[in-house]
């Protein structure tokens, strides 16, 4: 009895998530107007008005639901430059992103960069890549897309204040376990082949961004790096199939696990972003 | 009894206690930690012998106030009594800045190629006292010119009454300009970064960052030794010397290994992309001598064939009256401004 009448709320249950799901289905989309425009001209065969394309509003979402993001590059290292040099460069950073508009991407992220380029026939060159490492901070800050294009691992690394740069996008915003992918390189090979003609992948603004939790397999060593040991710290490699456990011990006495008490290397940026980025908000919506 | 007159009584007593000890112990062992003991001596001022702590902070708060509202009005002696001017012409030195280096950063021109520049900053900067010509050594009249104001309280009294006479505060850097006779420029007189304008060239003279005693492959560029190949305890030496029995000596001037860098360089004909006139900061083309947040002197470059590139300065130096209405950032006519479109290049 007990089951039934559980196996009864469940069904319910999934009704009104159903009802739900039309509802927000309704206020989602908005093509009723294309609807009354063909009913009016009632005699003659009616032209061919293609649909308006349906405005999404999703009038759920505020501003405090978005995702906070701030770009790295805005962050300033630890170092004893004045952070008045960083603060003008942030202002320069702010009027090139009221120009273009950089996205917010991920180590992981696949990405499809639109250059200037006077040497590329029509003058600018689509690259489409996985994005496996940020780096740089301020106005030099970069990014490297690594992609396999005729059998070729090909990475290129852009600036990303660079003015040649017309266009990114976010082709499928994921994280993956590392902050940086540069083991792709002796990885196989179908872990860095991207299709440059995928679609987008859409994700809401609202969302967390999806973690990727690949492990990849690794082509026979030498490898450019020895990515096992501990100061790597890598989690995406699936370590079990190229090394044995003997190995894998043996990494471990390059370890040194009394860095992470190191109080001198401490570095809590949390207080520094939160007024950073509610400096770029300020900034962005003048 | 205030803290840090207990901190230099019991500095004292310890440096007492310290000779006192020693003495005993003086014919066992050799003077140097007795001289060791005398060079930590901290030499007390007259600020520190006659005021409590809290009247120590109190003037220093006041002081640095004052001085902060004192370039917050700009006051600039010329209003009461200018010097006269004169017309620039080709060939004058005018008198250059102290600035601060601030960091690097990537530029981009409108051909989207890509440089680099270092931002200097020109705080506080004053023409502090003007030498004729004959005060000086009779060839050219100068300029000390000071840069980024400093505490009172840790300076001599020749230098204060130098300042004083000038109507300035108290700077860390003071520097000699070289300039012709018709470029002086009143003491107090604030400069600006707008002295230089964009497209000029200007020399940079700084101290080199120290490296320390240093062999020969790293100070004068030597190739060295093999690292293999039967080489014994010879890899990074600096070889022969030179020829043997007939000069019978080393000559002058032979490169050897020593203390490298932290000696004065001038990095000569660097271009200005662009200037920020609220900041004061010029982005200077390329690399200078230095390391970070080091005071340095700019000047119009020497070379001869960059002198085509400074028509009609600011002269003898920019002068808030003249130009109001100055925009906040000057640029390089060939310098991407980050409010533009991304470039499409044909």
């Amino acid at each position: 009895m007990a089951v039934c009448t559980k196996g009864l709320d469940k069904y319910i249950l999934s009704l009104r998530l159903l009802r739900n799901f039309q509802l927000q289905n309704e206020r989602l989309l908005s093509t009723s107007t294309c609807r009354l425009a063909t009913e009016k001209d009632g005699g003659k065969p009616p032209k061919f008005i293609p649909p308006s394309k349906p405005i999404i509003i999703d009038k759920t979402q505020t501003a405090a639901s978005l995702r906070k993001f701030l770009s790295p590059e805005f962050i300033p290292p630890r170092q004893r430059t004045d952070p008045f040099k960083f603060s003008i460069e942030r202002k320069d950073m702010i009027r090139r992103r009221k120009v273009l508009d950089i996205p917010e991407f991920y180590v992981g992220s696949i990405l499809a960069v639109t250059m200037s380029d006077p040497n590329a026939s029509g003058k600018t060159s689509r690259f489409v890549g996985i994005c496996i490492q940020r780096g740089g901070k301020g106005l030099g800050a970069t990014f490297v897309l690594r992609n396999i294009i005729d059998n070729q691992g090909v990475e290129i690394c852009y600036e990303l204040y660079s003015p040649r740069i017309t266009k990114i996008e976010v082709l499928k915003l994921e994280k993956r376990l590392d902050d940086n992918l540069m083991y792709l390189r002796d990885a196989l090979p179908e872990y860095s082949t991207v299709n440059p003609d995928i679609k987008p992948v859409p994700i809401s603004p609202t969302d967390e961004v999806p973690v990727n939790k690949l492990k990849v397999k690794m082509r026979p060593k030498p490898w450019s790096k020895r990515w096992e040991r501990p100061k790597f710290n890598i989690k995406g490699i699936n370590f079990n199939l190229c090394l044995t456990p003997e190995k894998m011990e043996h990494a471990q006495k390059w370890a040194e696990p009394w860095r992470e008490y190191d109080m001198l290397k401490e570095y809590d940026t949390s207080k520094l972003e939160e007024q950073i980025f509610s400096e770029v908000q300020r900034e962005m919506n003048k | 009894m205030n803290l840090t007159t207990m901190a230099a009584w019991s500095c004292r007593i310890l440096l007492q206690r310290g000779t006192r000890l020693i003495s005993v112990r003086t014919a066992a062992e050799s003077p140097s930690p007795l001289v060791g003991c005398i060079r930590t001596v901290k030499t007390t001022t007259w600020f520190e012998e006659h005021l409590t702590e809290d009247n120590q902070e109190y003037m220093r708060k006041s002081t640095a106030e004052e001085y902060r509202r004192q370039m917050a009005e700009k006051l600039n002696p010329l209003k009461d009594e200018p010097w006269p001017r004169h017309e620039w012409t080709e060939g004058t030195r005018r008198v250059g800045l102290v600035a601060v280096k601030l960091g690097m950063a990537p530029i981009w021109t409108k051909t989207g190629e890509r440089h680099v520049v270092t931002m200097l900053q020109v705080p506080d900067c004053h023409v502090v006292k003007h030498l004729s010509k004959e005060a000086y050594d009779g060839r050219t009249a100068v300029l000390l010119v000071g840069g980024k104001n400093v505490s009172p309280f840790h300076r001599s009294e020749e230098e204060m009454d130098m300042f004083r006479a000038a109507g300035v505060p108290p700077k860390q850097k003071v520097t000699t300009f070289k300039v012709s006779d018709d470029a002086i420029v009143k003491p107090g007189t604030p400069l600006y970064a707008a002295h230089f304008r964009p497209g000029q060239y200007v020399d940079v003279t700084a101290k080199s960052i120290g490296k320390g005693f240093q062999g020969v492959m790293k100070r004068w560029g030597f190739k060295g030794q093999p690292a293999s190949h039967g080489q014994t305890k010879t890899h990074r030496r600096p070889g022969a010397s030179g020829p043997g029995g007939d000069p019978a000596k080393v000559f002058k001037g032979k490169k050897m290994p020593g203390r490298m860098g932290n000696v004065f360089v001038t990095a000569y004909g660097l271009k200005i992309w662009r200037v920020n006139t609220k900041y004061n900061v010029l982005y200077v083309n390329g690399s200078v001598p230095g390391h970070r947040n080091c005071l340095l002197k700019v000047r119009d470059t020497v070379l001869p064939n960059r002198s085509s590139t400074l028509l009609n300065p600011p002269f003898p130096t920019y002068f808030t009256e003249d130009e109001e209405n100055l925009e906040e950032d000057l640029y390089d006519d060939d310098l991407f401004v980050h409010t533009e479109p991304s470039l499409t290049l044909t």
